[in-house]
C-alpha cells in the first residue's frame, strides 16, 4: 500500500502543485495500543496496533541476539490471538487468518529510498544507516485476526489477558463497527474487560 | 389511622404545605426536565447520521470534521482537493462516496454543494431516507433542493428564485446567478431541514465572476455561457463514504489518514460522536449537580417547615399523647407527613414536566432543531422520584427526633 501511494507520488512529483516536499510524521503513544474490531455476520475481524515499547520495551531496531529473540517471541505471542484477548467459550470462536508484524519507521525510509529521491526531507540528513541502534524511529506491532464465531451472539465480553501477556501496556482503544454503528471504548490494564453487551 | 391523621394534619395547614409541595414539585420538574434535555439532545445528535460509515476531510480533529461536516457547526479549517476525492473513490474498499462542499450561504441557511446520490445514501434516525415534500430533486446547474425549515421560514414553494451569497453572512450576494428551486425536502429533524442544497457544479458556477472575495467590475457572465464551461470543482470540503464490507471500514480508514499526498482525515461518525460525549460530560455532570443540589435545597426547606410547625402544634402532640398516643406515633406521622408531602410533589413535577414538555416540544424543535421525545418515564426516572421521597422521610426524622424528645418532656412536665 505504501509502495503504491509512494509510486503514485512519484509519478505526480512532475506537476508543480505537488513539488514541494511533504513533512509528516506519525506519532503515538507509549502505553496506548489501538485495536479495531468489526463484527460482521458470524466474522470478527481485528487489528492491533501497539508501539514496540509497549510489547517489548524498546523501539529502535533490534540488532542485538537478545532483541531479536525479544521481538520473535512477541510476534510468536501476538499470533494468538484468542490467548490475548479471550473470548467467551459459547461464542465458539475459532482462528481463521493470523498476521502479525513489526512495522518500523526505518522500513518506511527503505521504502522511501527506492521511491523517489526528491521527497529527501530533514529525516534523511546526516544520518548513518548502518547505526540503526542510535535511531530514534518509532517501532509499531501490527497484527490482523480474523475470527469465525459459531455463536456470535454469545460474544458478549473480550477479556484482554493482552496485559498480562504484555505488562508494559496500559491501555488499549478500542473502536468497534457492528450492525449498531461504531463506537469506541477504551479498556485499561487494571480493569482488562471489554463489555460488549450494548452492541446486542 | 397514622395516615388518615397526617392528611388531616396536612390539611389544617394548607397554605404552608402547598408551598412545600410545590418547591419540590419545581426541582423535581427541573431534575426531570434536565435530563430529558440531556437525553434528547444526546439522540437527537446521534439520529442525525446513519448509514455513513466514514467521513472524510482534511486533517483536524475528529470532532471538528464531524461537527461542520454533518451539523454544519463551525468551519473547514481547509479543504481536501478533487484529485484526493477521485483517488479516494477509485479504492476497491467504497462502495459509495458523497462529495460535500459547505461556506456559501442563503439568509441565515447554509449553501451545500454536492451530488445527487447525497439524496440517495445520507440517512437519518437508523437508516431512514431523505424523502421530497414538493418538486424534484435538482437536476439542472441552477436548481436548489431546500430542506423543510428553510422553505417554512423564508416562505419559499417550488419554482421561486432564490440567490445564494458567497461566505456566511456576507452582504455581496451573487445576484447574477439566481437559481430556482427544484423541490422541497420533507422534515427531517436534521441540520439538512436548514440547508440549501445545489449541485457542485452549481458552486463552482457561482464563483465564475469572483475572484479573491469580489465581484470583478463589470464582467457578468451569462448563465448559457457558464453552462459551456468545465465546472469540476478543484476541492471540496468533506465527503461521505460508504465501505463495501463492514471488516473493511478500518483498513479504508488507516489508508486515508495514512495518504501520502495530503494530510487527510477519516472519521467514523460513531466513535467521533462519543469523542463529543466525552467533552460535552464535564458540562453535563454539572448540570446534574447543579439540579440535584436544587431539589435538596426544596428538601431542607421542607424540613425547615416542619421544625418550625413543631413549636406551633406542641398542643396537639400533647392531646394526642394525652389520648394514648405512644411518642413513636408521634414521631412516625412527622416522617409520614413528610413522605406524603414529597410523594404528592414528585407526582405534581412530574406532571408539570410532562406539561411544559407538550406545550415545549415544537418550540424547541423550531428553535433548537432539538427533538425531546415525550416517552413515559423511564426506570431511571422512577427510580429518582422514590430517592426523593425516601431522602425525605430521612430528612425529616431530625424535626420528628425533636418532638419525639419533646412530647415525652411535654407529657411529663408540670405546667403552671
Amino acid at each position: 500500500m505504501k509502495l503504491l501511494s509512494l509510486l503514485a507520488l512519484s509519478t505526480l512529483a512532475a506537476s508543480p502543485a505537488f513539488a514541494q516536499e511533504t513533512r509528516q510524521l506519525d506519532s503515538h503513544e507509549h502505553g496506548v495500543g489501538q485495536l479495531d474490531i468489526a463484527f460482521d455476520g458470524s466474522l470478527v475481524a481485528m487489528e492491533l496496533h501497539a508501539p514496540g515499547a509497549d510489547i517489548v520495551g524498546f523501539e529502535y531496531g533490534a540488532e542485538s541476539d537478545e532483541d531479536i529473540a525479544k521481538v520473535e517471541d512477541a510476534l510468536l505471542v501476538l499470533a494468538q490471538p484468542l490467548g490475548l484477548f479471550v473470548v467467551p467459550e459459547a461464542a465458539q470462536c475459532s482462528v481463521v487468518e493470523v498476521r502479525a508484524e513489526l512495522e518500523s519507521e526505518d522500513e518506511h525510509k527503505d521504502h522511501e529510498e527506492e521511491g523517489h529521491d526528491d521527497h529527501g526531507d530533514e529525516e534523511h540528513e546526516g544520518e548513518d544507516h548502518d547505526d540503526h541502534a542510535e535511531d530514534v524511529g518509532h517501532t509499531e506491532f501490527h497484527a490482523e485476526y480474523l475470527l469465525e464465531c459459531g455463536d456470535i451472539t454469545a460474544l458478549t465480553e473480550i477479556s484482554f489477558t493482552y496485559f498480562t501477556a504484555f505488562p508494559d501496556a496500559v491501555e488499549v482503544e478500542v473502536q468497534v463497527i457492528s450492525d449498531q454503528g461504531a463506537t469506541a471504548f477504551e479498556v485499561e490494564h487494571d480493569a482488562p474487560m471489554l463489555d460488549l453487551t450494548s452492541l446486542n | 389511622m397514622i395516615l388518615r391523621l397526617a392528611l388531616g394534619s396536612l390539611l389544617a395547614r394548607g397554605l404552608t404545605v402547598a408551598m412545600t409541595i410545590l418547591a419540590i414539585a419545581l426541582s423535581v420538574m427541573l431534575f426531570l426536565g434536565v435530563e430529558k434535555v440531556r437525553t434528547g439532545a444526546k439522540a437527537s445528535f446521534a439520529d442525525t447520521i446513519s448509514g455513513t460509515d466514514l467521513i472524510v476531510g482534511a486533517r483536524t480533529g475528529s470532532v471538528q470534521l464531524l461537527l461542520y461536516s454533518v451539523f454544519r457547526i463551525g468551519n473547514a479549517t481547509s479543504n481536501m482537493t478533487w484529485e484526493s476525492y477521485q483517488d479516494i473513490a477509485a479504492r476497491d474498499a467504497v462502495d459509495w462516496i458523497v462529495p460535500i462542499s459547505l461556506g456559501d450561504s442563503h439568509r441565515q441557511f447554509r449553501v451545500m454543494g454536492t451530488t445527487v446520490a447525497f439524496f440517495e445514501r445520507y440517512k437519518y434516525r437508523s437508516g431512514q431516507s431523505l424523502a421530497m415534500r414538493d418538486g424534484d430533486v435538482m437536476d439542472d446547474l441552477f436548481d436548489a433542493t431546500i430542506g423543510a425549515d428553510v422553505a417554512e421560514t423564508l416562505g419559499y414553494s417550488v419554482g421561486d428564485p432564490i440567490v445564494v451569497a458567497h461566505g456566511l453572512a456576507s452582504f455581496s450576494e451573487h445576484e447574477d446567478q439566481p437559481f430556482r428551486i427544484s423541490g422541497i425536502l420533507e422534515k427531517t429533524g436534521t441540520p439538512v431541514d436548514r440547508t440549501v442544497i445545489v449541485s457542485l457544479e452549481a458552486i463552482e458556477a457561482i464563483h465564475v465572476d469572483w475572484r479573491s472575495g469580489a465581484q470583478i467590475p463589470g464582467q457578468a457572465t451569462p448563465a448559457d455561457v457558464i453552462r459551456q464551461m468545465d465546472l469540476q470543482p478543484q476541492a471540496i470540503t468533506a465527503a461521505l463514504v460508504g465501505v463495501k464490507g463492514r471488516l473493511q471500514v478500518f483498513g479504508l480508514q488507516r489508508a486515508i489518514n495514512e495518504y501520502g499526498e495530503e494530510p487527510l482525515l477519516a472519521i467514523l461518525p460513531g466513535v467521533a460522536l462519543q469523542e463529543l460525549w466525552q467533552i460535552v460530560g464535564i458540562a453535563e455532570t454539572a448540570l446534574i449537580a447543579v439540579s440535584g443540589m436544587v431539589i435538596v435545597t426544596a428538601l431542607i426547606g421542607m424540613m425547615a417547615t416542619i421544625f418550625s410547625s413543631l413549636n406551633e402544634r406542641r398542643r396537639e402532640m400533647a392531646i394526642f399523647r394525652a389520648m394514648g398516643a405512644r411518642p413513636r406515633v408521634i414521631f412516625a406521622l412527622l416522617v409520614l407527613e413528610a413522605a406524603v408531602i414529597a410523594a404528592i410533589g414528585a407526582l405534581l413535577g412530574l406532571i408539570l414536566l410532562y406539561l411544559s414538555l407538550y406545550v415545549a416540544q415544537p418550540l424547541i424543535d423550531s428553535a433548537f432543531g432539538l427533538w425531546i421525545p415525550i416517552d413515559p418515564p423511564s426506570m431511571r426516572e422512577v427510580l429518582v422520584l422514590i430517592a426523593v421521597i425516601l431522602a425525605s422521610a430521612i430528612v425529616s426524622m431530625l424535626p420528628a427526633i425533636r418532638a419525639y424528645r419533646m412530647s415525652l418532656a411535654d407529657g411529663m412536665m408540670v405546667r403552671i
